[in-house]
């Protein structure tokens, strides 16, 4: 006779595709720290020359300017892509293991979110350093640009994690568009997603409303305001887990 | 005998086309199937609505007495390594092997590690860099280590060579002998396997055309070999297969030949030979589409 062995309990079997999303670090935890240390070291070099290059009196001046440093924009880009990419693959990959689709999602959504954590807690870490060695001894500026808030670490923490949800969340939501419709559906969705865009802007300033929603972001300040991606969030967290269910891996 | 997979009415569309058509069946346990047919008769879409990969048109599926569509707790139960299987490109082979106990209860690690030295697999190489024979042999491993009660095996050795399938056949064969369980194996290579099956399943354009015991499947036809007159002469009014012939001599395949049967074609002097499983299915399988033809 076969062995009988113990089935999973349900919390369990989410564990495992979370592991299963770990299983090689390379993409989610290796290569975007490797690039974002070289980003760093590339900046380093840039402050160093503006430090030394520019006179005293302008030097004031051109430190002004780096607090609009884009330079670790790219991490939350990259992990949109990461989301879609790893959806794109280790979906068929776990079918084939005989995960169900609910099981999936969510071991794929901890693991987002878990990589969110660890992403936000090590870009705060690294923004505490920059204020207490006053931007790496050169008045740098990567960790705490000016869009991550004019708040303490906590405030910037918030606003790293959101960030990141947002970007795990819209990307896994539009890789299982792909998953499910293919190319078709990708068109189709970008198609409704910039008439949506498009309709909204138009509204806005056919009511002359560009002031209205001026005002609304400045008084939420920076964290309320990233607090409303929020809403995009979840939103795309959820259709994202309807679209999957009726998904089918094709070859 | 308990079945552990009940099918009955089921179809699957895609669009225009039928690829599962009206198809009933069911699947005893602790026994070895050949789900045979040509390619694109509709084997991997069979295996796909079984593990609940994808979704019937209409018809009913019950596997281990459930519904597999989202049933963690049957799902569970199955090793399906497809023959497309897709890998997470930047996985080494090394992460596909340090996953799957991950999902399987009855993952025996010592077990896959002898494969992995049987098939001579790179654990260190990226799944990309893989040859289509080597992919295979992930697939072969997984399914054989994973010793899932119910185990499906689709065109398990495309691109392997001889020896390495032979080490399938005969790794599989010791395996099923000591943890007996279900294994349903998909080719249209028929000869190979057709040793190890105990029952048959052929489909054709999304029909199941053969339900047979292996044994029984063999002894439905025969070869009547022999002068053309003494041949025509003996399978006049049989149903007729297949026809060869050289010169004076012909070959025919009939149906179904009784003891007696027999022993009038031996003393008309007529040579009776088996018929592979691979030659039965051909000339069932021809045959079919001529019924086909007629009816359309």
């Amino acid at each position: 006779m076969t062995t009988i062995t113990a089935p999973a309990t349900p919390a369990q079997r989410v564990i495992n595709v979370v592991k299963l999303q770990f299983a090689n670090p390379w993409t989610t935890l290796i290569l975007p720290w490797m690039i974002l240390g070289i980003i760093f070291l590339a900046n380093l070099a840039v402050w160093a020359i503006i430090f030394t290059a520019a006179p005293l009196e302008d030097r004031a001046e051109a430190l002004e300017g780096l607090q609009w440093s884009g330079a670790s924009t790219f991490i939350f880009v990259y992990m949109m892509v990461v989301a879609v990419q790893t959806i794109a693959v280790t979906f068929p990959f776990a079918l084939g293991y005989g995960v169900t689709r609910r099981d999936y999602y969510l071991g794929s959504a901890l693991a987002f979110v878990i990589l969110s954590v660890m992403y936000s807690v090590g870009l705060t870490i690294l923004s505490v350093i920059e204020q207490a060695t006053n931007g790496w001894g050169l008045g740098g500026r990567m960790f705490t640009a000016i869009y991550f808030g004019d708040g303490g670490w906590v405030s910037r923490l918030f606003i790293f994690f959101v960030l990141f949800l947002f970007f795990f969340f819209v990307g896994a939501a539009i890789a299982t568009v792909w998953v499910r419709w293919k190319a078709n559906g990708l068109t189709a969705f970008f198609v409704a997603l910039g008439a949506v865009l498009i309709g909204a802007a138009a509204l806005i300033t056919l009511t002359s409303s560009w002031g209205q929603v001026g005002s609304f972001f400045a008084s939420s300040g920076f964290v309320g305001s990233y607090a409303w991606s929020l809403v995009i969030t979840v939103l795309a967290g959820v259709l994202g887990f309807f679209i999957l269910r009726r998904a089918t891996p094709k070859s | 005998m308990t079945s552990v997979v009940e099918v009955s009415g089921l179809t699957k569309r895609f669009g225009a086309v039928t690829a599962v058509d009206n198809v009933s069946f069911s699947i005893e346990e602790n026994k070895i199937y050949g789900l045979l047919g040509r390619n694109g008769a509709g084997k991997t879409t069979i295996m796909q609505l079984l593990t609940g990969q994808d979704f019937a048109s209409s018809g009913s599926i019950q596997v281990f007495g459930q519904s597999p569509v989202e049933n963690a707790k049957v799902l569970q139960r199955i090793s399906f390594i497809k023959e497309s299987q897709r890998y997470p490109e930047d996985f080494r082979v090394k992460h596909v092997f340090k996953s799957a106990p991950w999902f399987f209860a009855g993952w025996d690690q010592e077990f896959a590690e002898r494969l992995i030295d049987d098939f001579r697999l790179p654990m260190n190489r990226v799944i990309k860099k893989l040859s289509r024979g080597q992919l295979s042999s992930i697939g072969v491993i997984v399914g054989l280590a994973s010793r899932a009660p119910l185990t499906f095996f689709d065109e398990p050795y495309l691109g392997l060579d001889a020896v390495a399938r032979q080490i399938f056949y005969d790794r599989l064969l010791a395996d099923y002998a000591e943890h007996p369980r279900t294994v349903i194996l998909s080719t249209h290579l028929i000869d190979e396997v057709a040793d190890l099956l105990e029952h048959v399943l052929v489909i054709d354009e999304g029909r199941i055309i053969i339900d047979d015991d292996a044994e029984t499947l063999r002894g439905t036809a025969t070869t009547v070999v022999g002068t053309r007159a003494a041949v025509d002469a003996f399978v006049h009014g049989r149903d007729v297969l297949h026809r060869d012939g050289i010169g004076g001599l012909a070959s025919i395949t009939v149906a179904g030949l009784s003891p007696a049967h027999r022993q009038e074609a031996t003393a008309a002097g007529l040579e009776l030979s088996p018929v592979s499983l691979q030659q039965l299915i051909i000339r069932r399988t021809n045959t079919s589409e001529k019924e086909f033809e007629v009816s359309a």
